[in-house]
């Protein structure tokens, strides 16, 4: 047995330090294991590039080879170098954040201790934010925000197994369900959509570890809000078309008029004019396919995302013992069989 | 158009929007629901009416009012020369109306079969008693419609006669634009997300019939009625009821979109309620059916494929030259229809 130490000594040096070399040490296995993987990839890529991870199984390189999104060796390649920047990158700030307790906790004056910390603090949400910023997978153009590439990022994370449940790090299943739902502005690293095309990326990484399970909420959550996304842009596209359709309908009708010397007597004619042509194109429309199935899919969509929210959420609550809906909906199931029973 | 006729129209819609303004401000504590009533029986969220008497009664069975869970039932009684109820009780008939009431989280699970079976029946039952009667006279209204062709299928015995305003039968026709777009709805996946529908959800979908006129050209038009405190009384009264949609119950909703708008069921003769066949030739009573000419909701063909359906050798079809709401607020409609729902009552 070591000396007694005092609780700011034990804050001091020891814990910390034991914390960062434990870290540390994980980065390195990760690394080599990366280092493993990225030269299976380039082995089997000239070989069966064309066949993605599916070669990558068969050419025997076992359970590293499923990691592989399909693509192909290049794209592996990308994933494991993106992957251990990510993790360099985190390795810095939770050593910055270590550094900032063991000061803290190393100031005598407890005022002084708590606005060091604070400040400490701010600084590191900087570094945090830009740890989010990045773009897990390499996408081109990243910067555009948007608020799917948050699930996907976590999602691309939270596949890596315990490094996604490390440390201080361990909050960050809700901030990426928070940040992919539609509406829930502000979140930072809203970076591009890595991994959406057909290389996969995130969402073709199965869930790995204890939270495998949030982990998949996640990839579901943003790729049903990227699917609402896309189903917007559907509809929006059709009701442009209706417009454009509306006025050149508008132009057939007034041109004759205007022709024959019979104009519109005032504005209020023209508008009316207007919404009678907007109206004819829009009954047509309306009932085509394209607007058909891009109504449909928005509404779908829609629908799934908010259960999808909806079951996070639940999660979150089911973590502080909060009565959920699923809960609630099997208690009305069971007043409506007693219902039914007493009415027998 | 010359430059200073605009710009004198423009200064003409400016002075119109502020009078406008000021009748609207005017207009925002409209009552609606005119003729008096008393509650005589409640469930759960739904309440039986009674209306009071305004004339001698005219000896003809009770009518009971079966409204749409879609809409609130006050568009019949809106204000006192614009109310179907108050035109019937002047004529001497005796009416009730099901409130179906705001369902909320608590009713998720009630469904179609707890409407007609459960709640309608009842209703009936309190009607029946109070008048000593084995039968009386259903009138439904739309939805209400549908659900009381149900209930004389599966009740023939307890209704006398069958009324039915603007109730859709055959929910595919092709001028049903509602339904096309129902088609393609993933009705679980929309229920599942909500529980209990948002009348919101069915309010876009009415509006999105014809956005530009409904969301855009009605409060355009509304400037024109700016000088006129009356009649802007009336189109918040129109406003109000238009928009205070009540959520649908998940499980009712599911069952009602999915049997009768994706698959048609009533008009294919596979319709169950509660595990007992809808089979609308059992209804052989006398059937009045009418339908708005212009009704883009429920179109006419929608609702006249009823006449092949039913078992009565006494079918009317009453055809109007209104549309789906202006049933029971148009002039024309206050003037003829509740005339001919009595001339029809009293020879049956």
């Amino acid at each position: 047995m070591g000396p007694e130490v005092s609780g700011s000594d034990w804050f001091n040096a020891d814990w910390s330090s034991a914390m960062q070399k434990a870290q540390s040490e994980l980065l390195r296995q990760w690394t080599d294991l990366g280092t493993v993987w990225s030269k299976t990839m380039a082995a089997t890529g000239a070989t069966s590039g064309a066949m993605g991870g599916v070669a990558g199984s068969a050419s025997g390189a076992g359970t590293t080879g499923s990691f592989s999104p399909s693509g192909g060796a290049r794209a592996g390649d990308d994933v494991a170098r993106n992957f251990l920047r990510q993790c360099e990158q985190y390795l810095g700030v939770s050593r910055s954040l270590w550094d900032l307790v063991g000061r803290a906790a190393g100031t005598a004056d407890p005022e002084q201790r708590a606005r060091l910390f604070t400040e400490g603090l701010g600084t590191l949400q900087q570094q945090f934010a830009g740890l989010w910023a990045a773009t897990p997978f390499g996408a081109s153009g990243a910067g555009a925000a948007n608020p799917f590439a948050m699930g996907n990022a976590l999602g691309a994370l939270g596949g890596l197994g315990p490094m996604g449940s490390m440390g201080p790090m361990s909050g960050m299943g809700p901030f990426g369900g928070m940040g992919s739902m539609a509406g829930m502005a502000g979140m930072p690293g809203m970076a591009g959509l890595g991994g959406m095309g057909p290389g996969g990326g995130a969402f073709s990484l199965p869930a790995l570890g204890p939270t495998r399970e949030s982990q998949e909420s996640l990839q579901r959550l943003s790729q049903l809000a990227m699917r609402c996304w896309q189903a917007q842009m559907q509809v929006g596209g059709q009701w442009n078309d209706i417009i454009g359709k509306a006025l050149r309908e508008l132009g057939e009708r007034l041109g004759p008029r205007l022709k024959s010397g019979t104009p519109p007597a005032s504005m209020k004619e023209v508008y009316d004019l207007w919404v009678d042509s907007a109206e004819s194109v829009y009954a047509q429309s309306a009932r085509g396919a394209a607007f058909l199935q891009a109504q449909a899919e928005l509404t779908n969509s829609l629908s799934q995302l908010r259960t999808a929210q909806r079951e996070l959420m639940e999660e979150w609550g089911k973590q502080f013992d909060l009565p959920t809906r699923a809960e609630i909906n099997s208690i009305h199931q069971q007043l409506r069989e007693l219902k039914a029973a007493l009415q027998r | 158009m010359p430059e200073q006729q605009v710009v004198q129209e423009l200064g003409e819609w400016q002075t119109k929007l502020a009078q406008s303004l000021q009748s609207l401000q005017a207009a925002a504590g409209v009552s609606f629901g005119c003729s008096e009533k008393t509650a005589v029986y409640r469930e759960g969220k739904l309440t039986l009416y009674r209306y009071q008497a305004l004339a001698p009664s005219a000896n003809l069975p009770p009518v009971l009012i079966v409204y749409a869970l879609v809409n609130r039932p006050y568009m019949m009684d809106l204000q006192p020369d614009r109310s179907l109820i108050r035109r019937l009780l002047e004529l001497g008939l005796d009416v009730y109306l099901i409130d179906w009431g705001y369902p909320d989280g608590a009713d998720r699970y009630v469904d179609l079969n707890d409407y007609i079976n459960g709640y309608l029946h009842r209703c009936l039952d309190v009607v029946l008693r109070e008048h000593q009667l084995p039968a009386t006279t259903l009138l439904g209204v739309c939805q209400g419609g549908t659900f009381s062709l149900c209930y004389a299928a599966l009740h023939p015995e307890r209704v006398r006669n069958l009324i039915t305003m603007v109730t859709p039968v055959d929910f595919q026709t092709p001028d049903n634009l509602l339904s096309k777009w129902v088609q393609s709805i993933d009705i679980d996946a929309l229920v599942t997300a909500h529980g209990v529908v948002p009348g919101a959800v069915l309010n876009a979908a009415y509006v999105s019939l014809m956005p530009f006129r409904l969301l855009q050209q009605k409060y355009v038009n509304l400037l024109d009625s700016g000088d006129n405190q009356a009649q802007m009384d009336n189109f918040m009264r129109m406003e109000k009821w238009i928009f205070d949609s009540p959520d649908q119950a998940g499980e009712a909703f599911r069952q009602f979109a999915r049997w009768c708008f994706q698959e048609n069921r009533l008009m294919k003769g596979t319709l169950e309620i509660g595990g007992q066949a809808i089979d609308l030739k059992r209804i052989t009573q006398p059937i009045l059916n009418i339908y708005g000419k212009q009704d883009h909701l429920v179109p006419p063909s929608a609702s006249t494929a009823m006449e092949n359906l039913v078992g009565s050798s006494d079918y009317m079809a009453l055809g109007m030259d209104v549309g789906h709401i202006g049933m029971y607020v148009s002039g024309r409609s206050q003037r003829e229809l509740p005339q001919a729902i009595a001339y029809w009552l009293q020879r049956r």
